[in-house]
């Protein structure tokens, strides 16, 4: 239904005042410079504005959603809730992704870019095939994620002078 | 200047990557869900070691080729495969569904050249002019110039003008991280060296377009989706008769100066001009009950336009610094990245390049006509490419850029940061575009905020007329927009009313 929307407004709203407010409270930590040459509108004015702008239209979209709840609520609607776990699950191709690409450039430093992008690489290939069809992409997955992987490292590290992380690998002097 | 610019076009090794990146535009921009921004972003990492003329007429290339391959998959699937091509889909398909998809693609094709030269035309005469006006600006105008563009992109994106700000802020907010303009004192670095320079554009750019682009991917995975084409293609020469062409010549033209005029402005592209030239289109023509049976006329509107919005995108780049659309930001990116400050003085710093991306963009019309043509069945192919591949792929080439920007593995971090933050927003109905914009502008607009506050007392604003104009210009776009956007709203409340009603009446 069109007007349980409101939650599109409340959550992000809720969210983008803490960080405003987070981000407004730091500003006065800044050093400013008051010498010679100095210009009357400091290095804090435009914080300020852009944190001000920023905390005034998250109050404005919280206060729409919640009229918008009101009026959902008045309309007969009801408050379903939906717990954060069920969310997660709803999405867990999209949470996999992002737990993926997180431990793929978290490890990147230390292992190197070689390793961790075939691993990544067969990971998230399986992550954006639909599970029953798994046992058919194994072989072609691993296939596509060495050849990539080693292709793309060679490429950009030995001919385009990219300094990907060569990490353990270092012992074979890559 | 200008031979300089040809040679440096005509080396083989430039033709070569002009020839590359136009196949793989069009790839990209056949595939639903990949567009020409993600191409751009794939390549920008093999563009480093290459020189600026090179690398920028390969991001070129790719640029054209992507917004013109959209159209392959509009017509034969009715997935627009850009959203530059969506109202080609309108009458593409039902051509298509005639038993004439040659004959669209044909259109479609031959449209899209047209469209882009016009473009081309109209940026190689309107760019030096412009970058002559904006010679004059100083931190008024700048400054005047920054709030007006903000204020446009506000504007011109989206009904939900609350969140296009927020989005725009949000941008604006970003760019205060690092080093501040003037007295050069850190901001928000949390004592971090690797944020003394702040976020690069770069970076924003892959994890707003690209990281973004393949979570929604992930989410359609347990959807089956069916990209089989049914008809089969067959091109014999271009489709189209002699006069069939020549009765189209008006509708082209004007199509493509529409585009050219919504590519001036910033943060809309392709996907809004298309629409409005299809409709203009649709309400100046003498059988306007036609369109959407499959005629001729729709796919050259939105062809035309969507292919003119690529020289009118590029004109407010060059001259001022500020991208017509997502595209445009990226590729303002890779000129950042082979040290081309664009801006009124680009013509004297680096006049060479700004010829070379002339004659690429010629180039790469010219091969994206050839190619499509005459190699349709192979591009009809590759739409068959399984996505759960190609875009793991992406995503690594993605961090390979990251980390070439600046050699920094701090990057790729930053890089999943912004692709987290853009999906949660994206999630949440913030338009990312504005964006872009605001990260852009926002740094631009506070040194010259703080210039102007130094110079109010000795200088004051009614010497300037060019920020009065602007000024006022600003506050006329914003009362415009804050009316049609209470016009929407009580609109799409009065909509549901009556919905609601009829829902009503009906039990």
């Amino acid at each position: 239904m069109k007007n349980k929307q409101y939650k599109l407004d409340i959550i992000p709203g809720i969210v983008l005042a803490v960080f405003s407010i987070a981000y407004l409270s730091m500003i006065p930590s800044i050093q400013t410079f008051t010498g010679l040459g100095s210009t009357p509108l400091t290095n804090h004015f435009i914080p300020y504005l852009w944190g001000g702008v920023l905390l005034f239209l998250s109050l404005w979209i919280i206060v729409r959603g919640l009229r918008k709840r009101k009026k959902y609520l008045a309309e007969g609607g009801k408050i379903e809730k939906t717990s954060l776990k069920a969310i997660l699950m709803e999405k867990r191709e999209v949470v996999a992704s992002f737990i993926a690409l997180g431990l793929y450039v978290g490890l990147m430093g230390v292992i190197g870019f070689l390793i961790t992008t075939v691993v990544y690489l067969f990971v998230q290939i399986l992550i954006l095939t639909p599970r029953e069809k798994w046992k058919k992409n194994y072989v072609p997955a691993a296939i596509t994620a060495v050849v990539a992987g080693v292709v793309l490292f060679f490429i950009f590290r030995y001919v385009l002078n990219v300094l990907l992380p060569v990490g353990i690998l270092s012992v074979f002097g890559l | 200047m200008i031979l300089q610019g040809l040679t440096e076009v005509l080396q083989p090794m430039t033709i070569i990557l002009i020839a590359i990146g136009t196949v793989v535009g069009i790839v990209f921009g056949s595939i639903p869900g990949l567009t020409a921004t993600m191409a751009i972003v794939m390549f920008l990492p093999v563009t480093y070691s290459m020189t600026a003329s090179e690398g920028i007429s390969m991001l070129m290339a790719l640029y054209i080729g992507g917004i013109s391959g959209g159209l392959i998959s509009a017509i034969l699937l009715n997935i627009p495969g850009t959203p530059s091509s969506v109202a080609t889909c309108f009458d593409g398909k039902p051509l298509a569904d005639k038993g004439e998809a040659g004959k669209a693609l044909g259109t479609g094709v031959v449209f899209s050249f047209i469209g882009t030269i016009i473009g081309i035309g109209l940026l190689m005469v309107l760019a030096p002019a412009l970058c002559d006006f904006a010679l004059k600006f100083q931190a008024y105008e700048y400054c005047a110039l920054t709030v007006f563009s903000l204020s446009m992109v506000i504007a011109l994106t989206g009904h939900d003008m609350p969140k296009g700000l927020i989005s725009a802020v949000l941008g604006a907010l970003l760019a205060t991280v690092g080093l501040a303009p003037i007295d050069s004192k850190p901001r928000f670095t949390f004592g971090l060296y690797q944020l003394n320079n702040g976020f690069a554009l770069v970076v924003l750019l892959i994890g707003l377009f690209a990281i973004a682009e393949v979570m929604s991917y992930a989410e359609t995975v347990r959807q089956n989706q069916d990209f089989t084409i049914r008809s089969n293609v067959k091109i014999k020469g271009v489709g189209f008769t002699f006069k069939e062409f020549v009765g189209q010549i008006r509708n082209a033209i004007v199509s493509a100066l529409i585009g050219v005029g919504i590519g001036i402005l910033p943060g809309i592209g392709g996907g809004v001009s298309c629409m409005i030239s299809y409709t203009v289109s649709k309400n100046t023509s003498k059988h306007r009950e036609l369109y959407g049976t499959g005629i001729m006329d729709g796919v050259v509107a939105s062809e035309a336009a969507n292919n003119g919005t690529i020289g009118g995108a590029m004109i407010p780049l060059l001259s001022l610094g500020i991208p017509g659309d997502a595209a445009t930001a990226m590729l303002l990116g890779g000129l950042q990245v082979h040290n081309v400050a664009p801006g009124p003085l680009i013509y004297e710093k680096s006049g060479n390049v700004v010829y070379a991306i002339f004659f690429a963009m010629v180039l790469s019309a010219i091969f994206m006509m050839l190619f499509m043509l005459l190699g349709m069945r192979f591009f009809v192919s590759v739409l068959k490419v399984p996505k759960n591949y190609l875009l793991p792929v992406v995503v690594v080439l993605c961090a390979i850029g990251a980390i070439g920007n600046a050699n920094m593995l701090f990057d790729t971090y930053c890089m999943v940061g912004f692709g987290l933050m853009s999906y949660l927003l994206i999630k949440s109905k913030v338009p990312t575009v504005p964006m872009i914009l605001g990260f852009i502008l926002g740094p631009t607009f506070e040194q010259n905020l703080r210039r102007v506050s130094q110079l109010t007392s000795s200088d004051p604003f009614w010497n300037h007329p060019i920020f009065c104009v602007l000024i006022i210009a600003t506050v006329f776009v914003v009362i415009f927009s804050v009316r049609s956007n209470l016009k929407d709203a009580k609109r799409a409340e009065q909509a549901e009313l009556e919905a609601m009603q009829k829902a009503g009446s009906d039990e």
